[in-house]
């Protein structure tokens, strides 16, 4: 399962959707993070954004909002209405094998499932330790690689 | 500010909003103030995951009474005898056996809990119980293996855990003297009860811990907005700011 979404509604709006860069992780954005869920327009214009965090104590959670607004606004759409949604709940399951794959480009290891094989981003190898389950960011763990001995972050998988 | 709460689903999830908080503010006490790096990260990432927690279900609260307050005002206007919160989370950062011990009596219950929370009829509690549960994971693994590191390793380590554990045993039974509004939206208290005993027994007893009997004491429920002696001085740091400046903005 990646993402139950339909981008084909409004495609313009996904389009600058697309351009709104995760603020921890500035090289995906937040459609790729899968953090958007819904797009509406309603016939006066208005349009009705629906997200879901990522963390519950993810400290951008309202950034996210601030920063749709903004790209929104620069566009001329002035009137957007955002909702947060729980259910159901983010998981990093939503984010394609292209986004881990640029994960991984930036030093970032992306999440495995159940947490089974995690990849060094310098040297790819597979064989790695962790150092700490909590990193410098909610959603990170530190690990370090036996193989080339650099550290890295570990994008949990939730 | 009035804050009567209509529903007793809300007054249901007010006290795991209140418990999220407060344990929250206790460890974010210890930004700037673990043993070493790693260990200041991960008390400060479990307290940014409660206060995360803790938001969530007091917007969701805020939604069942119809907005007539919001999240903030929950959090900076109520006045101690208005939380409620179990007594355990808001004992002090004594030593790090203190936070750590209490981090792991927490967590326990805490995973149970969310645990029987997946069946909620309320869509939005079950979604924020799933993610709860899965940061729950990690917050609970660390404070058991320092439960094993502390009760297993030294002399000193030892007794720090024990005195700690002595201490905090005496907050624990008024967790499962569960009232009737528990008892509505938690299917299985009896389950929490005894897996909740089953673990903290089995992980004391392999980490040379032991579990005092603890005697009979006259305090009164949580449930009913009483707290220890410790509750007061942790909210007046904590509202300092929004009650000496009030609607201060950033």
């Amino acid at each position: 399962m990646v993402l139950d979404r339909d981008t084909n509604i409004h495609p313009e709006i996904w389009e600058l959707l697309n351009e709104v860069p995760d603020p921890e992780i500035p090289a995906i954005n937040l459609v790729e993070l899968g953090v958007i869920r819904t797009v509406e327009r309603t016939d006066d214009g208005t349009i009705y954004i629906v997200i879901t965090p990522t963390y519950t104590g993810c400290p951008a959670k309202q950034l996210f909002k601030d920063l749709i607004l903004e790209k929104l606004a620069e566009y001329g759409h002035h009137k957007v209405e955002i909702t947060s949604r729980l259910n159901p709940a983010w998981t990093t399951d939503w984010m394609s094998d292209a986004t881990k794959e640029k994960l991984l480009k930036i030093g970032i290891s992306p999440p495995s499932v159940g947490d089974r094989v995690i990849v060094c981003p310098q040297c790819k190898s597979t064989d790695t330790k962790l150092l700490s389950p909590f990193g410098s960011v909610a959603c990170q763990s530190m690990y370090s690689c036996n193989t080339c001995k650099e550290p890295f972050s570990y994008f949990k998988c939730h | 500010m009035n804050f009567t709460f209509e529903s007793n689903e809300s007054k249901f999830l007010l006290r795991i909003a209140d418990t999220s908080l407060i344990l929250a503010q206790r460890l974010a006490e210890m930004c700037s103030k673990g043993p070493f790096l790693e260990e200041d990260i991960a008390l400060s990432n479990t307290s940014l995951d409660l206060f995360g927690r803790a938001e969530e279900l007091y917007k969701i609260i805020c939604r069942i009474e119809n907005d007539k307050f919001e999240p903030d005002e929950l959090v900076y206007k109520r006045n101690e005898r208005q939380f409620y919160n179990l007594k355990l989370v808001e004992q002090p950062n004594e030593d790090f056996a203190w936070v750590i011990v209490r981090q792991f009596l927490h967590d326990v219950y805490a995973k149970e809990v969310f645990t029987e929370l997946l069946k909620s009829e309320n869509s939005e509690v079950v979604g924020l119980s799933q993610k709860v549960l899965k940061e729950i994971k990690y917050s609970h693994l660390h404070a058991k293996d320092w439960i094993e590191r502390l009760g297993l390793g030294t002399e000193e380590s030892n007794s720090r855990t024990q005195s700690a554990v002595n201490h905090i045993l005496k907050y624990i039974e008024e967790i499962f003297n569960f009232d009737d509004i528990d008892k509505t939206y938690l299917s299985n208290t009896a389950e929490i009860e005894s897996k909740w005993n089953a673990e903290i027994n089995a992980v004391f007893a392999a980490y040379n811990i032991t579990r005092i009997e603890v005697p009979p004491l006259s305090m009164r429920d949580y449930r009913d907005g009483f707290h220890s002696e410790y509750m007061g001085p942790l909210l007046s740091v904590m509202q300092y700011l929004p009650r000496a400046y009030p609607d201060a903005k950033w």
